[in-house]
């Protein structure tokens, strides 16, 4: 396993990758600081994981699109059927 | 039997679709890298898939109304012409929702966005020309559907021709069978639903062409009534 940057501090280098061309030391980053990123990690995965407002619009948009385009095709039905029947009253007459 | 059909299937599309919502937020497990937001991929890919079927069977459907001259594949092309507005629209909104959650941005101008985009605007463009255009503007508006259709191939191949942000086509077919099983009801619930719609939508507009006819005869009788009265 080979890891760079902070990743390979987290990781751990192992010894004979060490003097591998890629990898590099972090430096400065103490105990706190590490366990700081790894907690704020684990407040976005836990985010990732259980934050469901992105469904709720695509799906929601998503079929109020459907629903809409169904209501706009009811509402020309109905306009067909209108003019359908006014042309009836228009032979009638005639 | 024209009649039947599109009720058939609102009513196939009623029942798969609380199937695809069981499989997709209580069978198929939170992807690890890009959690909840991956579900939006159950319905943005078919919706996807959908945009460009109908973008194709509108361009055939154009095509044989310039060749033929057929009422039929013209009703035709207009309510696939309406869907793929429909449903580009799902796919133009979904995918930036998608996109802003896991890339940090909804529009990168990726090729496949764009190309996408440009359909959308294609067909908007077919459908007002269909809608506003003066006489003879039919034809116009059947070349606009073909251009269109062409769009479709460019879409799907732009991940593969472009170096873009969007998945590749590959991701589908590398899909576990769970995610394949969520899949397939969304797929079907989102077709069956598009399908009816489309057919339905058919079906006025050739009422609509049939009655402006019959207006148009009625007109005639009634002028020729008047003169006949009048001599």
């Amino acid at each position: 396993m080979r890891g760079t940057g902070l990743t390979g501090a987290l990781l751990g280098a192992p010894a004979d990758d060490a003097a591998v061309d890629e990898y590099e030391a972090v430096e400065g980053l103490s105990r706190g600081d590490i366990e700081c990123q790894r907690a704020h990690e684990a407040i976005a995965a836990k985010k990732t994981a259980s934050d469901y407002q992105h469904i709720v619009w695509a799906y929601g948009v998503l079929w109020s699109l459907f629903a809409i385009y169904g209501v706009m095709l009811l509402r020309r039905g109905q306009r067909l059927r209108a003019d359908v029947d006014s042309l009836r009253a228009r032979i009638d007459k005639a | 039997m024209a009649r039947t059909i599109p009720i058939l299937l609102l009513v196939i599309a009623a029942v798969v679709f609380p199937l695809s919502v069981k499989g997709i937020f209580l069978d198929v497990g939170i992807e690890r890298q890009l959690g909840t937001v991956q579900k939006i991929f159950y319905f943005h890919v078919p919706l996807a898939w959908i945009m460009m079927l109908f973008g194709v069977v509108c361009g055939i459907a154009a095509v044989i109304q310039l060749r033929r001259e057929s009422r039929a594949a013209e009703a035709v092309a207009i309510a696939a012409g309406e869907m793929v507005i429909l449903t580009g629209l799902g796919v133009l909104i979904t995918g930036p929702i998608w996109g802003h959650a896991s890339w940090g941005k909804a529009w990168t101008w990726d090729a496949r966005q764009v190309s996408t985009g440009l359909l959308w605007l294609v067909f908007v463009a077919y459908v007002l020309v269909r809608r506003y255009g003066a006489a003879g503007s039919e034809r116009l508006a059947a070349a606009l559907a073909i251009f269109g259709a062409v769009d479709v191939p460019i879409i799907y191949y732009a991940v593969k021709i472009w170096k873009t942000t969007h998945p590749s086509n590959n991701v589908v077919g590398s899909l576990p069978p769970e995610m394949w099983a969520a899949l397939w009801p969304a797929l079907g619930a989102l077709l069956a639903t598009s399908i009816a719609l489309v057919m339905v939508r058919a079906r006025q507009e050739r009422a609509e062409m049939d009655l402006d006819d019959a207006w148009v005869q009625a007109e005639d009788l009634g002028s020729a009534g008047a003169k006949g009265e009048a001599t």
